[in-house]
């Protein structure tokens, strides 16, 4: 997201999670969230896996990214989570479950596999439910709707787009910084130590200079008259519409659904 | 009965919070519509904190003990809300990118509008008239960082204009612009000047281009307070040797034709009125034709030929440089001769910075192309290539890396592990040469803007490298500042060390370089003396250069006519220092 | 006479912009560091987390007023989920509670005592928090015993140790020129 600016190229209408609030997205499955970190189990997690799954699959616009990110990357994480998570389960905790795999003297039980694979999915479910929002809505929309519906004051808001626009401003100074300080001979020594070492002496430099920068963009907003008044012209609506209480509504119905059924 | 004024200042002193001595002192002028006011002065004269307290940003965003009295088409700033005073007063800032507030070039032009709550349809009519007239409209979609410097300083105004203020104040519009951005930024000014009732405040060291405006003139000194107060032409005529005094700029104009005086050509010598502009220059020379013939000194350059002759100490044979998938350079050759200043120029973009970068290893060039001091960047460590090429950034603050100016220059020594006494007998040499040997144990940071400029040069010569390269060294510097690093720059070169800048002030080219490249698109276009490039007009010279007959323009270069010899000479206020040079160590 | 101010002009807001999203980027880094440490060393999870403390820490030593810890906390979680947007539940959670808690100390000595040790009490408390629920977000109860003993010291240290890293940066803003008046 190196342009959080960038003209989205309007997503088509059949991708309809693009057009929904993003407040309804997040709504929406914040207490699934939360409630996923209290389950210990292995069928909640994935009734949840399950239902992100429909729900991006059906309505985020299907960019390789996203093909990416839910065909490979989440699986092999639960793969490697669940798999390293049961090496690290004490096994005297689940030595009444069978062994499931031998390897000389050692074995895995069963029950380390188990609650393995339930910490695995219980991320993974966790993760892919913060997708819905996290994929499909831009940041100065979370902003924007903030603004009109929580009713943040603007000048925060604004606050945040400009937070924003600083980023690729930052990847900028910190680059010729990095030359500058590699012609003045601190580039000495290999290693995870040296780079450290580095690293913190670019982070005044860095830091100085995007603080100057912060004064002199205030000042340049202050000139333009900004938070002269409680409330400034919005022409960029982020409605909250019927289908967005329709998608709230339905997710929250699902969450408690699956966990009434399941528990 | 003249109309009430715009702007009333009466008896204005600011003292910035933690300062000691005020700013501005007792300042009091008032400005009618229709007026284009040029605000001059050395750096520090306090013309930008007069400019916020104009626009009432000063006391309504920035502290400051501030007594008297500033009225704004009627309304106190200090007293008024900021919605009121902004449609009052629009200031337009030096850093275009500082003065970007959202994502589009539409959404930017309608900032203002939207804070002041007015409907949308009116907000869209607004910020497209105003985009239309600073010729942005079509670009209204697109996120406003793609705009080139003079863009985004259109971009500031247009928004200014939008909201339709009387007044309007720029600090240093151009300052960090190219020529053609800042050719861009005052047609913009020159269209909207004196228009429908509105005035404008212009702080601007480029006077080419702001005398064909101005109407008026303010001159501050040192201390912040008013010197001269008048039409512009007859205070830049009549003060000009205070004017330079105070360490300000002049009209390139009237600077050559200073400087051709001084060669012996009396153009604008006591008596006839100084030449402010180009035409003035030009028809000062028909008149001066008219009554001498010419003495022939254009055989200048076969004396610099003849010197030009030495080995080069930097030499790239067919070298490419990519940055990304972009190539930047290609099929470079250049040499550089031993003990020269040479000055790279050419267009924003063209690829500057990336050669001077890749001479000095900071981007890392092919093997076997260049050779700097018998080195090749592309393989020696950096820590070989700093005693050999010293390389300064733009920005000094980005180099710093000790928290004080002594550390600071110690640091590239400590690296070679020389002895704590050496480092101190040379780090307190190199203090007292740049007259920072009250400020060893200030941090960096703290150091003024001319100060942290040579402190970046005296850490890059520390290690005594025979080449000291610079990218855009005074980039935003007043007049004294600039001519108190070109004296340092022709001290270094007596004594041997071989100068290499990047710059886009044509002034300094002209000048103090000796040689000149010019880089085109990645290539280069032209390479050669200074003073051949200029006969041959290869050089875009300021208009006031080419008024200029031909064979005199050497006469306008100290440098290019004397070639390496000492600079012998009066009158010129840029040779400070030549003298005390020793041999080269 | 001054105009009326708000208690957070426009300059500190964008101060805590420019901090929020420098710490932002070092979150969103340790954001993707997360999986590797929770799969490969799941008792040093905290020195991880602890990372998050940052934002407040560096405001409050460069503004030293009321509200901007969390602020630019809020605003480092923006702009570490742009880059990383699935960990955004995790970046907003830690910053409201993290900022609250730094809010917090600093309110109850009014905005005034500026001492390293204040930073230091709202670390120890943050690290207890962290300690608390990660043990139940990992489920860190199936770990072996010497795990969990580890577990829990990592846990109070990573915030203190975070803390004192901001600190450093902090003082060297403040002696380089910066923090503004
Ligand atoms: N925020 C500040 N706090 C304290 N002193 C300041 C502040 N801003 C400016 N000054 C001081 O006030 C004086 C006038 O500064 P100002 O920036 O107005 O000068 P200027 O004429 O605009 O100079 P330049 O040509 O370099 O822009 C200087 O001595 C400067 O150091
Ligand atoms: N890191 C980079 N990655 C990709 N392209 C780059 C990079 N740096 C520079 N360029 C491109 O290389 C070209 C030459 O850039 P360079 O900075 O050398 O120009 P310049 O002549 O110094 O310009 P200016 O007068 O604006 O300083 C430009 O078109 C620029 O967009
Ligand atoms: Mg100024
Ligand atoms: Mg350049």
């Amino acid at each position: 997201m190196s342009d959080p600016y960038a003209e989205q190229t309007a997503a088509p209408a059949r991708a309809w999670l693009h057009h929904l609030n993003p407040l309804a997205k997040l709504g929406a499955v914040l207490p699934a969230m939360v409630l996923l970190l209290f389950v210990r189990d292995l069928a909640t997690p994935i009734a949840f896996l399950v239902l992100a799954y429909a729900v991006l699959l059906t309505g985020a616009r299907p960019t390789a990214r996203i093909w990416a990110v839910l065909l490979l990357a989440i699986p092999a994480g639960v793969v490697v989570l669940g798999v390293s998570m049961a090496l690290w389960t004490d096994p005297a905790q689940v030595a009444s479950t069978p062994i499931a795999l031998r390897i000389g003297t050692w074995g895995l039980h069963a029950g380390a596999l188990e609650s393995g694979f339930a910490t695995g999915l219980r991320l993974a479910a966790i993760l892919a439910l913060s997708l819905i929002s996290g994929l499909t809505t831009t940041g100065p929309d979370v902003v924007r709707a903030g603004v009109q519906q929580l009713r943040i004051p603007y000048r925060f808001g604004y606050t945040a787009l400009a937070a924003y626009r600083f980023v690729p401003r930052f990847g900028y100074e910190l680059s010729v910084i990095r030359a500058a300080h590699r012609v003045r001979g601190t580039h000495g020594g290999r290693g995870p130590f040296a780079r450290v070492a580095r690293g913190w002496g670019y982070i005044v430099p860095l830091l100085a200079s995007a603080i100057r920068h912060a004064e002199r963009v205030a000042l340049a907003m202050d000139s333009r008259a900004f938070g002269a008044h409680p409330t400034r012209t919005e022409r960029h609506e982020v409605p909250f519409r019927a289908r967005d209480v329709v998608f709230l509504v339905l997710m929250l119905a699902a969450s408690a659904g699956i966990l009434l059924i399941l528990t | 009965m003249p109309a009430a004024p715009l702007l009333r200042v009466r008896d204005l002193t600011i003292t910035h919070r933690g300062a000691s001595d005020p700013a501005v002192r007792d300042v009091s002028f008032e400005v009618h519509a229709g007026e284009v006011v040029l605000l001059l002065g050395p750096s520090g004269s306090g013309k930008s904190t007069l400019a916020l307290a104009l626009s009432g940003l000063i006391p309504h965003s920035l502290d400051a003990d501030a007594s008297g009295s500033v009225e704004a088409c009627g309304h106190d700033v200090a007293t008024t809300p900021i919605a009121a005073l902004t449609s009052a007063v629009s200031t337009v800032f030096q850093d275009p990118d500082a003065q970007i507030v959202t994502g589009s070039v539409l959404d930017d032009a309608a900032f203002a509008l939207e804070n002041l709550r007015f409907p949308v349809a009116e907000v869209l009519a607004r910020s497209e008239a105003a985009l239309r007239r600073m010729g942005l409209w079509e670009r209204r979609a697109e996120n406003p960082d793609r705009l080139s410097g003079g863009g985004k300083q259109r971009l500031a105004i247009a928004s200014a204009l939008a909201t339709g203020s009387p007044l309007l104040i720029l600090d240093e519009p151009t300052a960090n612009l190219d020529p053609q951005g800042t050719a861009d930024v005052h047609a913009a000014l020159a269209d909207i000047a004196g228009s429908e009732g509105r005035a404008l405040i212009l702080v601007e060291h480029d006077l080419d281009a702001a005398l064909e405006i101005a109407t008026r003139a303010i001159v501050l000194d040192g201390l912040g307070r008013i010197a001269f107060d008048g039409p512009a032409r007859r205070i830049l005529r009549e003060h000009a040797e205070e004017i330079l005094a105070l360490g300000a700029w002049l009209p390139s104009a009237a600077l050559a034709a200073r400087r051709l005086c001084a060669a012996g050509i009396p153009i604008g010598a006591p008596g006839s009125p100084l030449p402010l502009t180009a035409d003035e220059l030009r028809s000062a020379f028909s008149r001066f034709e008219a009554r001498t013939t010419l003495d022939p000194t254009s055989g200048s350059s076969q004396v610099r030929t003849s010197k030009a002759e030495t080995e080069p100490v930097i030499s790239v044979r067919g070298l490419e440089v990519r940055r990304g998938r972009k190539v930047v350079l290609r099929g470079v050759d250049l040499d550089i001769e031993s003990a020269s200043i040479t000055a790279i120029i050419g267009r924003n973009g063209a690829g500057k910075t990336t050669l001077v970068q890749a001479l000095a290893g900071v981007v890392t060039p092919p093997r076997g192309r260049i050779s700097v001091d018998g080195i090749d960047p592309a393989v020696a460590s950096p820590r070989t290539l700093a005693a050999h090429i010293g390389f300064v950034f733009q920005n000094p603050e980005h180099q710093f890396i000790a928290h004080t100016v002594f550390d600071e220059l110690a640091h590239g020594l400590r690296l070679r592990r020389t002895p704590p006494a050496e480092i101190d007998e040379r780090v307190g040499a190199m203090l007292a040469r740049f007259g920072l040997t009250g400020k060893a144990e200030v941090h960096p940071f703290l150091l003024s803007g001319g100060e942290k400029r040579r402190l970046s040069v005296g850490t890059a010569l520390i290690t005594r490298p025979r080449i000291l390269v610079l990218d855009e060294p005074t980039f935003g510097q007043d007049r004294a500042r600039t001519e108190e690093l070109l004296a340092l720059f022709r001290e270094l070169r007596a004594e041997g060390t071989t100068i290499v800048l990047v710059t886009h002030d044509m002034d300094l080219v002209v000048q103090h370089a000796s040689r000149t490249v010019l880089v085109e698109d990645g290539r280069i276009v032209a390479a050669g003396a200074t003073s051949t490039l200029v006969r041959d007009a290869l050089i875009p010279l300021p208009a006031a250069y080419l008024a200029v007959p031909p064979d005199l323009r050497p006469l306008l270069g100290d440098e290019a006519v004397t070639g390496s010899e000492a600079i012998t000479g009066s009158g010129l206020g840029t040779i400070a220092g030549s003298e005390a040079t020793e041999p080269a160590p | 006479m001054p105009a009326v101010r708000s208690p957070l002009p426009t300059r500190v807001l964008l101060v805590c912009a420019a901090i929020g999203v420098a710490t932002g980027l070092l979150g969103a880094a340790a954001g993707w560091v997360t999986i590797p440490v929770i799969a490969g060393a799941p008792f040093a999870y905290g020195l991880v987390l602890g990372s998050h403390v940052l934002p407040g820490i560096i405001a409050q030593e460069v503004l030293r007023r009321p509200l901007v810890a969390l602020l630019t906390h809020v605003l480092a979680a923006l702009v570490a989920s742009a880059f990383n947007p699935i960990w955004f539940p995790r970046f907003l959670g830690t910053a409201l509670l993290f900022g609250l808690i730094q809010e917090g100390v600093a309110a109850l000595t009014r905005y005034r005592s500026w001492g390293a040790w204040r930073f230091f009490v709202s670390a120890a408390i943050i690290g207890v928090i962290i300690a608390v629920v990660v043990f139940f977000a990992v489920d860190l109860a199936k770990l072996p015993m010497w795990a969990r003993i580890i577990y829990l010291p990592l846990a109070v240290l990573g915030p203190i140790l975070w803390t004192a890293i901001g600190l450093r940066i902090g003082i060297s803003l403040r002696r380089a020129g910066v923090a503004p008046r």
